[in-house]
């Protein structure tokens, strides 16, 4: 085994991983095109050569180091890497905090697939959104709780997810409280006063000023809300 | 007429015109702000300014793109030093050096220095390129086929993969990563979708701005959130002392350097700001006796990436108006500013508008003088931005970052995808792996593939075609010796130390 770590193995596993994930996703598009010998997967095939290679050239280059240091000054002078603190690198840590990470992505799923089963009309698909939306928000919130580093990770997923259905406009001011709350901040006051703020310039500078059209969301009562915030604007 | 005749005429055509001045003056201060508030950036106002240019004459339209071009690579600058955000991709090296300089109490001196060599750098580019665009562009045209671009970008990202990882492995698989996001879309010749998992979204492929923004101003909210969690945060220390002449002669051959480095790679289609700034970096690490103390906070780090990109801002517009062909997202923006007036940029633009552009040409030299003076008085002020505390300037960034994300092509999607890079740059960056390296491989991918496929086309598949092509042929062979020089410097050579050796401390 050398120097290697079981870090080691599991960073070059996933490396290889991926690198097979692509190879054989690349067959969907393996079609030939007239006027240039290579193909759509000539190109992404050898970039998949390159990743393996380099995936196990740092393998070879573990097992014979071990962890080592910086392989030139160059790379010592760049180095934009941080460190991890010891409680938020173990297992528990991260499997807390991929599923919290994941909790965005069933809300952008299962609606849609709920619906599908169902065969809902466009407005019933925005009860099964909100009917959703509620319960993984109070999930989430409970989760964050005891894990604020991963709930400042999944946040802004969170926020982007809703952004479609909610609007930025309701949106944007829990969000900007909720990132101070995780952020260590607990003055009630100070919490709202600059979410106001914030808001308030986003809102005169872009939506006022330069007429950007922000989402307005596409449920009902946010929709609402965002036209009509738009409209007293503009 | 000569060079200086033109200058002077687009000069007097310029400042007699008081829409002419008033755009002018509109775009140096947007172009600096909106390139120094963190998480929007020159293209959002460039994005958001667009569609208004179709109500100003072609003249005033490009004419205020190309001076909130000059003013934004400087804007960039700021929130790279100020919060490791860099304003766009060409401002990235800066916060190699630039931020941890901040993290020093030095702030001031390095948003100094990047004000003083922007404007150098600018200014000289300005210079050359009313000089020099019709023999370079002439010169291009000839010497540099799509076989020199690929030689070209296949050189510029071996050289980045030895900067900014935790090891040049590392280096490597961040370029592979980004030349993977890359092939997300359309392929370049056929028009096949890849990788779009019936997406429609991903049909265009992932923007370049949401993924920027979110390795870079995302990520580092996310890693201050932790260190604030875990009572490892530092508030970083103000001030606004400028360096010394003393300083900043001491780093003149960086500069001169850079600049060469800046405009010749500005030059270059597709490639523009972003390599030169990398490689003006890389070669200042190269070439210093003291290279331990790169991304550390050294003077020269910012110097040098700031005198290059902003070089290569006066030199992005000789393909752009000789041949019609932009350098980057802006110049690619500019281009639609000349269509909505049923204009095409290349040759014919200097026969036919020969006063647009002299009045471009002036109005890119005025700008850059003008971050001389704006910008030290706009960096008083921003640089008061560090006195407010992050619980409260996070939220800010984060929602500025939303509507800059969302304003490029108006999809929420593109959120999205900002939240998911700024997660994966947060877990990236604690393994030891280059964000900068994958937003390079992202915004170099397509290209590299595109004039890869054109050189192969144009060389019948034989790279022996290289042997009859001297440039690309250096070019090629250059990369080839860097990678197979850092390859065995990574299985066969000792671990460099990190700090000075023992000779250098005792002098």
């Amino acid at each position: 085994m050398g120097n290697l770590k079981t870090g080691h193995l599991v960073e070059a596993g996933l490396w290889l991983l991926l690198a097979l994930v692509l190879f054989i996703f690349s067959f969907e598009f393996n079609k030939p095109i007239e006027i240039y010998k290579f193909g759509a997967s000539g190109w992404p095939r050898a970039i998949i050569l390159m990743i393996v290679l380099a995936a196990l050239g740092q393998l070879a280059w573990h097992w014979k180091r071990g962890e080592g240091g910086a392989t030139s000054k160059l790379n010592a002078a760049a180095d934009d890497s941080v460190e991890a603190p010891e409680d938020h690198s173990s297992l528990n840590w991260y499997a807390h905090t991929f599923a919290m990470v994941a909790i965005p992505f069933i809300y952008l799923r299962v609606p849609d697939f709920l619906g599908g089963m169902m065969g809902l009309p466009p407005d019933g698909l925005g009860t099964i959104k909100l009917l959703t939306a509620f319960p993984l928000m109070a999930l989430f919130g409970w989760m964050a709780y005891r894990n604020q580093v991963g709930g400042m990770l999944a946040l802004p997923i969170f926020f982007g997810a809703l952004l479609e259905d909610m609007g930025f406009y309701a949106l944007a001011p829990v969000f900007a409280m909720c990132v101070m709350y995780l952020m260590g901040e607990r003055r009630i006051g100070w919490m709202a006063g600059v979410a106001a703020g914030v808001f308030g310039i986003l809102l005169f500078m872009f939506v006022k000023l330069l007429y950007v059209g922000l989402p307005t969301g596409n449920i009902h009562p946010f929709y609402d809300f965002g036209t009509w915030i738009v409209t007293i604007l503009q | 007429m000569d060079a200086f005749t033109n200058f002077a005429t687009g000069t007097v055509t310029l400042f007699s015109d008081p829409l002419g001045i008033a755009l002018f003056f509109g775009g140096v201060i947007g172009g600096m702000l909106f390139g120094a508030i963190p998480g929007v950036s020159m293209l959002t106002l460039a994005a958001i300014l667009l569609p208004f240019t179709a109500h100003l004459s072609a003249e005033h339209g490009i004419m205020l793109f190309s001076v909130i071009y000059c003013t934004g690579v400087y804007g960039g600058a700021i929130t790279a030093i100020l919060f490791n955000i860099p304003g766009a991709p060409e401002n990235a090296p800066t916060a190699f050096d630039g931020y941890p300089m901040t993290l020093k109490g030095e702030a001031g001196k390095a948003v100094g220095a990047a004000v003083m060599c922007s404007a150098i750098g600018g200014t000289v580019s300005a210079i050359l390129m009313m000089l020099a665009t019709e023999p370079i562009a002439e010169w291009a045209i000839s010497a540099f086929g799509p076989p020199e671009i690929f030689a070209l970008v296949f050189f510029g990202l071996a050289v980045a993969a030895s900067v900014g990882a935790k090891t040049l492995w590392k280096g490597w698989l961040s370029i592979l990563a980004g030349l993977m996001i890359a092939v997300v879309g359309l392929d370049p010749v056929g028009g096949i979708e890849r990788y779009d998992f019936e997406m429609p979204y991903l049909l265009a492929g992932i923007h370049f701005i949401p993924t920027i923004l979110g390795f870079f101003a995302v990520s580092e909210i996310m890693v201050q959130a932790e260190k604030k969690a875990t009572g490892a945060y530092k508030a970083p220390k103000i001030s606004v002392d400028f360096p010394s002449f003393g300083e900043l002669w001491a780093h003149k051959i960086a500069v001169l350097r850079s600049i060469i480095i800046g405009f010749f790679c500005g030059i270059l289609p597709g490639i523009g700001a972003t390599l030169a700034a990398f490689m003006g970096y890389n070669e200042a690490v190269r070439w210093s006796k003291e290279r331990w103390e790169f991304g550390k906070g050294k003077l020269e780090g910012v110097i040098s990436s700031e005198t290059a990109n902003n070089a290569a801002t006066g030199a992005a517009m000789i393909p752009l108006l000789a041949l019609g062909l932009p350098g980057g997202a802006l110049t690619a923006m500019m281009v639609g500013v000349f269509q909505m007036h049923d204009m095409e940029p290349g040759p014919l633009v200097f026969i036919n508008s020969a006063d647009l552009v002299w009045v471009v040409f002036a109005a890119m030299f005025f700008a850059n003088l003008s971050i001389l003076f704006i910008g030290f008085l706009e960096t008083k002020t921003i640089i008061n931005l560090l006195r407010i505390p992050f619980q409260f300037l996070a939220p800010l960034i984060l929602m500025l970052a939303t509507v800059g994300a969302y304003a490029v092509r108006g999809l929420v999607i593109d959120v999205v995808v900002m939240f998911v890079a700024g997660v994966a740059g947060f877990f990236l960056r604690r393994t030891g792996y280059s964000v900068a390296g994958i937003v390079l491989g992202l915004i170099l991918g397509k290209i590299g593939e595109q004039t890869f496929a054109q050189a192969m086309q144009m060389l019948h598949y034989e790279w022996t075609g290289y042997f009859s092509r001297p440039i690309g042929l250096s070019l090629l062979i250059a990369g080839l010796l860097t990678l197979g020089a850092s390859a065995y410097r990574a299985f066969f050579a000792e671990p460099e130390p990190e700090g000075p050796p023992e000779d250098a401390k005792t002098t």
